[in-house]
């Protein structure tokens, strides 16, 4: 029997989401020789760690690719952007990546607590900040749309 | 993940080279960052956990700082190890002097 693959198209505000692209592919770039979240492996050895680091990093950018795939003709002619099986996890993962850049790199100002619960002034924020907030909010709602719609059937699996 | 390495013995073990066949803990850290739904995932797909399992460990991490998810062997506490930095966990590996 045929597997139907399951694919959630979102409808996005070209307006308000083609902004936050530059800072994604700034992002991305920055990423581009840099762990996301630097790991704490002194246990390993020297080698082993050089390869460990290298092969984390080398998943990091190809999950980026992924996410910035995304982006493509479909969502700058109808805002539309596709999840599917193939695509969720890194998708998922890269804006992980991003995340935790956008914190060390653009929101340190906010603090680790408001950054927790939420709780920020916007109207308090100069521009730059304020779009960084933004694409962090933004990358965390679209984790959460695909966490919802395809962990069970894709994630979780 | 970078190939496990392979121990092959033709002396006698090290104080250092004796930890590798001692149980391993695999801890997560908690961070600002991730979402508590993108914590679960990741513990229900990377260690087999089922949903009360990856809930109770990210309350952990999220209230106590830390949770132990797995014990064991190194080379697989390793693998885990990996796998869960490879989705951006903080993770890393402890001796387990528990035991």
């Amino acid at each position: 029997m045929k597997r139907v693959e399951k694919r959630v198209e979102v409808k996005l505000s070209l307006p308000v989401v083609a902004p936050l692209l530059d800072i994604i592919r700034e992002l991305s770039r920055e990423l581009e020789k840099s762990l996301a979240a630097p790991q704490a492996l002194h246990d390993l050895d020297q080698e082993f760690r050089g390869a460990w680091i290298g092969e984390l990093l080398e998943g990091q950018q190809e999950d980026l690719r992924g996410l910035l795939g995304l982006f493509n003709g479909q969502f700058f002619s109808e805002g539309v952007v596709a999840f599917d099986e193939k695509n969720a996890e890194p998708i998922v993962r890269a804006c992980t990546a991003l995340r935790l850049q956008l914190r060390e790199r653009r929101l340190k100002v906010l603090g680790d607590e408001s950054l927790e619960t939420g709780d920020v002034d916007m109207a308090g924020l100069d521009e730059p900040a304020r779009k960084a907030f933004m694409c962090y909010l933004f990358l965390a709602t679209v984790q959460e749309l695909i966490i919802q719609h395809l962990d069970s059937t894709i994630i979780g699996r | 993940m970078p190939e496990p390495r392979t121990h092959t013995r033709t002396e006698p073990r090290t104080s250092t080279e004796s930890q590798v066949d001692d149980a391993w803990r695999v801890v997560v850290l908690n961070d600002p960052v991730n979402l508590m739904s993108y914590v679960v995932m990741v513990f229900k797909k990377v260690l087999g956990f089922n949903e009360t399992k990856a809930r109770k460990h990210m309350l952990e991490v999220h209230e106590q700082g830390r949770s132990v998810v797995w014990i064991g062997v190194r080379e697989t506490a390793e693998a885990h190890v990996f796998t869960l930095q490879q989705w951006h966990l903080t993770a890393v590996l402890e001796p387990d002097e528990t035991r």
